[in-house]
């Protein structure tokens, strides 16, 4: 019996006909994809808002009285988890990985549109409820994005009467909605490719979203295991994490628990979640440079098995977290060569992006731009990981600024590179009208050059020693003037950042509106969500024929071809290839 | 810490054997349609999803109990909190017969329905419901009988992780049978003639049979583990 593919079959597409069903229950990938991206850009201003608050606190100590000890804490904590899995979880896989994975697949939509529709709903649900702890009593918690136990549900630390119970319940309703979205996504790129799209004929943004769905799969259920055991230590007093403990000078009632389990539980989520964040970024720049530079992607094989090495060993590094809490040293020793092996994977990556642009026809657009900018910030902050992988330097690193330069460039600047690099390159198809040119250099010079101004220093600061997780550092021998000015520094800095980032605010909403109507394929790019017969794609994306794909992703600059890409769908010619 | 490496090792492998055959191939030199080239596996969407799911649960699973065995064998504050093993409920032992026949029932409501026997199917659908319904009411009666016994608190890990792992697989169990009963209302309801609708009936119970049997392999893991610890 003849194969018929899922996304060929004559299964009636219901289109949506009303306003509420068009925008608002809507089942469309499109639009769930936007309503995701929204909110989580939506939540994210707020999570940039709150590190405004703490950098001030940082950087002029004794100033603002508003910023006490008790709500310093509630915004390194809930900065951290909104920025974590609110706002990068969910708009790379939730906002990208809904808008690209059926387009580039060739499918009409997601396999099961209705449960993708539930999982934005439940997303929004988490979101609602992580915010209603800033207005619960005693506030959010401020037991750090890693709510470690004893601490996170002792008191004497922010938010442990409803902070805590509203951060846990709100990261097990994320997981449903995550776990709805992931199926979504895995079985698509599985079951739902149109004819011709074998899976090394996918471009790397798909792989790079495929991989991290697949390691959210198996990690987000550790984090759920940790979240219900907290939960009950919290709420019904078992002893899960609580060793015995007195708190306010009584005793709580506990013993015999082991916050150490909580940590490799939580890190055994945490690593893997931080390249659940990294793998779409790298898949998506993979397919910026090449189009931007008009050169296939270098080493294409090698790309995917890094993607795929990448996220399997992400499993077996977690405890170079863990490298201070007393474990035995041994584990420690394992851990940090399982660290340094991932890099290898990694660092073939940063090799391959470079030689693709090598002798490329380099186009510096604005997606361009960020891309380069990604390429840059991710080595920096790749090199300085490096550091910390290895036991006796992190050592005196750990817990120090140095980690939290570390962890923002290669989360925090290089990853939202890749954001604004794809939100550029994609606007002219999700719109159908071109970003403002001028608007988007300004915000990307500033952005890079000031991301530079606020991280680099904090590596200075780490190795003074500076410890992180501070309110202030009064007037002890830790901070030298050096470290003081540099604190100064880098706040002004991140402010100015701050608000360049509402000059990609405007430029999105101006251009919205006034912005030039863009041509269907403007980049002149290879991919399939490019060839769709309209601009932005309707309802089914494909129109009548679903598309058939004769070539790989990376076409571009063919010796011999009459134009310097080749579309995916476009059939061969009888022109020979030229030899490698 | 063993279970977790084991877990990331066999991840690690199982992705690695999926891909790594991929690899021979040169994407960049193949025009053309590959015939063949849905190299997805040839069963639908639904059955993939839930494969994808049931991995998930693994990992639920595998991290819940390596989390208790960290607990059992790392257990701080010895003495009077060392590890104190919970004695069993012997309930424990019919609740385990009660599964098995479900998933017996199950496997044959299965079987009936892709012979186009929509009444035995049903008979047997039903009851494989109603046995889980009973496993979970001697489940709940294990746990009153724990309680009342006067012998665990709270505190004590080997009777909170008793309640907590069999409490996530009843739930796993509760959500199967939310399915369960909107697929039996179909059956009730279906126009049995009619072909397409026969065969989307059959998918649902194959798909429930397949979670079921998944949920016995699950019960019988924790089952073991509760017993010799």
């Amino acid at each position: 019996m003849a194969y018929v593919a899922i996304a060929d079959r004559d299964h009636h597409l219901h289109d949506p006909d009303t306003f509420v069903t068009k925008y608002i229950w809507s089942q469309d990938h499109k639009v769930i994809a936007i309503q995701y991206g929204s909110v989580a850009i939506l939540v994210g201003l707020v999570a940039l808002g709150l590190s405004l608050l703490m950098r001030l606190q940082i950087g002029f100590p004794e100033t603002f009285s508003f910023i006490t000890p008790y709500n310093y804490y509630q915004f390194v904590t809930m900065h951290g988890m909104i920025m974590v899995i609110y706002l990068l979880t969910a708009l790379f896989l939730g906002g990208f990985g809904n808008y690209l994975i059926p387009l580039m697949c060739g499918a009409r939509d997601m396999v099961f549109p209705y449960m993708n529709m539930l999982s934005f709903w439940v997303y929004l649900l988490s979101v609602i409820v992580l915010i209603a702890s800033f207005f619960a009593p005693g506030g959010p918690t401020g037991a750090g994005w890693t709510l470690y136990p004893p601490q996170a549900i002792a008191e004497g630390t922010p938010g442990t009467d409803w902070g805590i119970i509203l951060m846990l319940a709100s990261l097990a309703i994320f997981i449903v909605a995550f776990t709805m979205g992931g199926l979504n996504y895995v079985t698509t790129v599985l079951q739902a490719r149109c004819r011709g799209m074998t899976l090394m004929r996918m471009p790397l943004s798909v792989w790079g979203i495929f991989v991290a769905t697949i390691l959210g799969l198996f990690a987000f259920p550790a984090l759920l295991v940790a979240a219900i055991m907290l939960m009950l230590d919290r709420v019904i007093g078992t002893s899960f994490f609580m060793p015995a403990l007195l708190s306010m000078g009584s005793e709580t009632g506990n013993d015999g628990g082991s916050p150490i389990l909580f940590q490799h539980l939580f890190w055994f989520f945490g690593h893997p979640e931080v390249y659940i964040v990294a793998l779409p970024a790298f898949g998506i720049v993979s397919d910026l440079l090449s189009t931007h530079a008009r050169k296939n992607i270098f080493g294409y094989r090698m790309m995917v098995w890094s993607i795929v090495a990448i996220g399997a060993l992400s499993f077996v590094v977690w405890a170079h977290h863990m490298y201070v809490s007393g474990m035995n040293p041994y584990f420690g020793f394992f851990f940090a060569t399982t660290t340094l092996i991932i890099a290898v994977p990694t660092a073939i990556k940063v090799y391959n992006w470079v030689l693709t642009l090598w002798r490329g026809d380099i186009h510096f657009t604005l997606p361009m731009l960020w891309a380069t900018g990604f390429i840059f910030t991710f080595v920096h902050g790749g090199l300085t990981g490096l550091f910390l992988g290895n036991v006796t330097v992190d050592l005196p690193l750990s817990d120090t600024y140095f980690v939290i330069g570390h962890f923002h460039m290669v989360m925090g600047v290089s990853p939202v590179m890749v954001l604004f690099g794809a939100i550029y390159h994609w606007f002219p198809k999700i719109t159908g009208k071109m970003a403002n040119e001028t608007l988007g250099r300004i915000h990307f010079w500033m952005t890079f050059l000031g991301t530079y101004a606020i991280y680099l220093p904090m590596h200075y600061l780490g190795i003074l020693g500076m410890p992180r997780r501070y309110y202030a550092y009064g007037n002890t021998e830790v901070l030298p003037e050096s470290g003081v000015i540099a604190n100064q520094s880098i706040t002004i800095a991140a402010i100015i950042v701050a608000l360049a980032q509402m000059i990609f605010l405007i430029n999105v909403f101006y251009s919205l509106r006034k912005g030039k109507t863009a041509d269907p394929n403007p980049w002149r790019a290879t991919t399939l969500e490019w060839q769709t017969p309209e601009t932005p794609p309707k309802h089914g994306n494909w129109g009548p024929k679903l598309p058939v794909v004769y070539r790989w992703a990376y076409d571009y600059s063919v010796p011999g071809a009459s134009r310097d890409f080749l579309p995916q769908n476009e059939p061969p010619r009888d022109e020979a290839r030229a030899p490698a | 810490m063993l279970t977790a490496l084991l877990i990331a090792m066999l991840t690690g492998i199982t992705i690695w054997w999926l891909l790594v055959q991929r690899l021979k191939v040169k994407p960049w030199l193949e025009q053309g349609v590959v015939s063949g080239s849905q190299d997805s596996l040839t069963s639908s969407a639904p059955k993939v999803g839930l494969w994808v799911f049931l991995a998930m649960v693994t990992s639920l699973f595998l991290v819940f109990i390596g989390a208790y065995i960290m607990r059992k064998d790392h257990g701080h504050g010895g003495g009077m909190h060392a590890w104190m093993p919970v004695d069993e409920p012997s309930v424990l032992w019919l609740n385990t017969a009660l599964l098995v026949l479900a998933s017996v029932a199950m496997q044959h409501a299965r079987g009936r329905i892709t012979a186009n026997d929509i009444v035995a199917a049903r008979r047997s659908f039903a009851a494989a419901g109603v046995l889980t319904l009973l496993f979970l009411a001697g489940q709940v009666s294990a746990w009153m009988s724990l309680s009342a016994s006067g012998l665990y608190t709270v505190e004590t890990p080997a009777y909170s992780f008793f309640i907590l792992l069999t409490a996530v697989h009843g739930l796993h169990l509760v959500g199967g049978l939310v399915v369960l009963g909107r697929a039996a209302r179909r059956m009730w309801r279906a126009d049995t003639s009619n072909a397409v609708v026969v065969s989307r009936l059959a998918t649902s119970v194959q798909l429930c049979t397949t979670y079921w049997h998944f949920l016995l392999l699950v019960w019988l893991g924790l089952f073991w583990l509760l017993m010799s610890t």
